[in-house]
């Protein structure tokens, strides 16, 4: 178990999106805080504003109000090169659809990262990342030469390369079938099982079962949070008691 | 450091190779630009070396009065204009000459009418440019005879009937055989070939190996039935005190005709040094005009690149906020861009200078050997420095807006793109 240390902290987080004169409120009041190790599910319907709470998290956004602590420093201090670093240096996005570039071969897409990075990570690090999602074999095939599960795969090796502290996982699944889902979910437990924090967002009780901890949305207003008790265990199929 | 640009060649190269047909477009864009520029640098040179060639050929030394409209400056279309439309100016005479010839720092003269007339001997005949110059001309003008002598000032005061003929004339009358003591006839009357000339070669267009030199009063009296010239060239001692001697001339000629007021003078004294410094003028401005019209194809081009570039960004979008996502800073993208556009408007440099080299000396070889022209292949280091940059420097800037686009979108919103 990862040593307990707070990473990020949400203080009456709103936002809204203005469009023309329209005003669209997509989250309220949201306080949050999530621990260094911990495997976070954020679980609402659609539209519920869980992917928003991801992107202000995950440093793509900003909020329209409330404050964002990172590591205990105020996240609206950051100017737009400090975000970039971090999502660079310390976050690994995995999308729902992939968001891979297309015509290119699965090295260069993991690799996308480093191009903009100062860390002193090679051409091994990358293919550590390429074997540990199980696609070694595939590392010279164009991304649109890939199943969606691979792709998947592609994605999560390409936020891992970079050694991040926290991977934001996007409805992981959501465009997968049943068994390439499980593939990825296995993946994402033994990085958590690793020391990595997860912070996942789903619309499924199932997918969301697979992390420690659920923080429920609807609405824009978090309505639960509460740590699993019977956590699925991707690799094992089975249901294990916490 | 090298790594990066290393990264960015890699991802630049990467996204034109994606679209070959519309990079190869853009970059014949430049292309054409950068060998309009390389051929008009080029040609612009040719052509102040060839007219200051020209006018040196008669070396720095001499001052020449040529008539002139009243009123008219000494280098405006009016005073051209004038004399083509027929205005004749009769006041030159060759006593002018004479007089002039006292100034201390004239060394010696040479005077007279330029016409065309038909030449013919035997069955041949040519309509041909007849200088009817005095006999000073063979002293001054760097020409030489490969065959017999030059009139003298007797015979052109005694209005003999001899003629000098240029190279190609008497190549053309004679052929190999000797035109010594040969008649020619010219306006229907007999001429006693005395001398040819060497071969000259051309003046622009001009042969000057088509013509025959007659003395000056006998082509006033025999020929145009005048008593008047048209131009007298003076050669001088000492050049530092040309413009003085020609303002010393002026003076002297104002005299001569009478005239008080600058603006009724009716001829013009011109300098060697005068004459250059004009030509510079002309030349110059015609290298700022020919340069300004590349420079418009230059900018065509970029405006092409431009485009393209909106067109990349539009069309990219989803990679770069991808790319942001993952973190790539504003000026990440914003090189990119750039150098997407460096590289496309260098390769078109490239292209266009050796593209430009080759026309350059194709012209050269034409305008040499068909057109009759002297007309020397010229090229520089500078020119491929300057179109080089040139050429990475409308890719900045045509590059720069497109590209800040790109690097100020929002990585949220550019994800969406998808």
């Amino acid at each position: 178990m990862a040593k307990e240390k707070k990473l990020i902290k949400l203080i009456d987080i709103c936002k809204q999106y203005e469009n023309e004169e329209v005003v669209t409120k997509v989250l309220y009041d949201i306080n949050l805080e999530v621990n260094k190790g911990e495997f976070v599910a954020i679980m609402g319907p659609s539209g519920s504003g869980k992917s928003t709470l991801m992107h202000i998290m995950g440093f793509l956004d900003k909020p329209t109000s409330g404050t964002y602590y990172y590591k205990g420093k105020k996240v609206s201090d950051f100017d737009e090169d400090k975000l970039a670093d971090i999502r660079n240096e310390e976050v690994g996005f995995v999308f729902q659809t992939f968001n891979l570039l297309q015509r290119t071969s699965v090295y260069d897409n993991v690799n996308l990262p480093l191009t903009y990075s100062d860390k002193k990570i090679g051409d091994q690090d990358v293919i550590q990342a390429i074997k540990s999602v199980g696609l070694y074999h595939r590392k010279d095939n164009l991304s649109n030469q890939l199943s969606g599960g691979e792709k998947q795969r592609v994605a999560i090796a390409r936020a891992l390369v970079n050694r991040p502290e926290i991977i934001f996982a996007d409805e992981p699944t959501g465009n997968l079938d049943s068994q390439s889902g499980k593939q990825i979910m296995e993946i994402l437990q033994d990085l958590n099982e690793k020391g990595n924090t997860i912070i996942l967002v789903t619309h499924e009780k199932y997918t969301a079962e697979h992390a420690r901890r659920i923080v429920s949305i609807i609405d824009g207003k978090i309505v639960d949070d509460y740590q699993v008790k019977k956590r699925l265990i991707a690799k094992d199929e089975k249901y294990l008691t916490k | 450091m090298i790594k990066k640009l290393k990264n960015l060649c890699k991802i630049a190269c990467g996204s034109l190779l994606r679209h070959k047909l519309r990079s190869v477009l853009t970059i014949l864009g430049i292309t054409v630009g950068i060998t309009v520029v390389i051929v008009v640098l080029s040609a612009g040179q040719a052509i102040e070396d060839f007219i200051t060639g020209q006018v040196n050929q008669f070396g720095t030394d001499w001052i020449q009065v040529e008539v002139k409209v009243p009123s008219a400056g000494k280098t405006s279309l009016e005073n051209v204009g004038g004399l083509a439309q027929g205005v004749t100016i009769t006041t030159l005479k060759l006593s002018d000459a004479e007089e002039i010839k006292e100034h201390p720092n004239v060394r010696d003269y040479y005077a007279g009418n330029v016409s065309q007339e038909i030449i013919s001997y035997e069955a041949q005949n040519k309509l041909t440019m007849i200088f009817g110059v005095t006999a000073g001309f063979i002293d001054i003008d760097p020409s030489e005879l490969i065959q017999g002598r030059f009139y003298t000032e007797a015979e052109d005061k005694g209005l003999d009937k001899v003629a000098v003929l240029g190279f190609g004339i008497k190549d053309v009358l004679f052929g190999q055989r000797d035109a010594i003591g040969e008649n020619v006839k010219i306006n229907k009357q007999n001429y006693e070939v005395i001398g040819v000339m060497e071969e000259k070669g051309s003046a622009g267009m001009f042969s000057m190996d088509d013509v025959v030199y007659i003395p000056a009063r006998t082509m006033q009296k025999r020929i145009l039935g005048i008593d008047y010239i048209t131009f007298i060239f003076n050669r001088i001692y000492d050049t530092s005190i040309a413009r003085q001697t020609a303002d010393d001339i002026t003076l002297i000629m104002r005299d001569l005709h009478n005239i008080t007021d600058p603006n009724r003078d009716d001829f013009h004294a011109t300098s060697a040094q005068e004459a250059l410094e004009m030509l510079d003028t002309v030349t110059g401005s015609i290298q700022i005009l020919l340069l300004a019209i590349a420079l418009i194809s230059l900018v065509v081009g970029g405006v092409g690149i431009m485009n393209v570039m909106y067109v990349s960004v539009a069309e990219r979008t989803f990679e770069i906020g991808l790319r942001k996502a993952l973190g790539a800073k504003y000026n990440n993208i914003l090189n990119q861009f750039l150098t997407e556009a460096v590289i496309i408007t260098f390769i078109g440099g490239i292209v266009g200078i050796i593209l430009g080299i080759i026309l350059t000396w194709l012209i050269s070889f034409v305008a040499t050997n068909y057109l009759g022209f002297d007309w020397q292949f010229y090229f520089s280091i500078q020119y491929i420095l300057l179109a080089a940059g040139m050429s990475v420097l409308v890719g900045l800037v045509s590059g720069l807006y497109p590209a800040r686009q790109a690097a100020s979108l929002d990585p949220m919103v550019a994800l969406r793109k998808e």
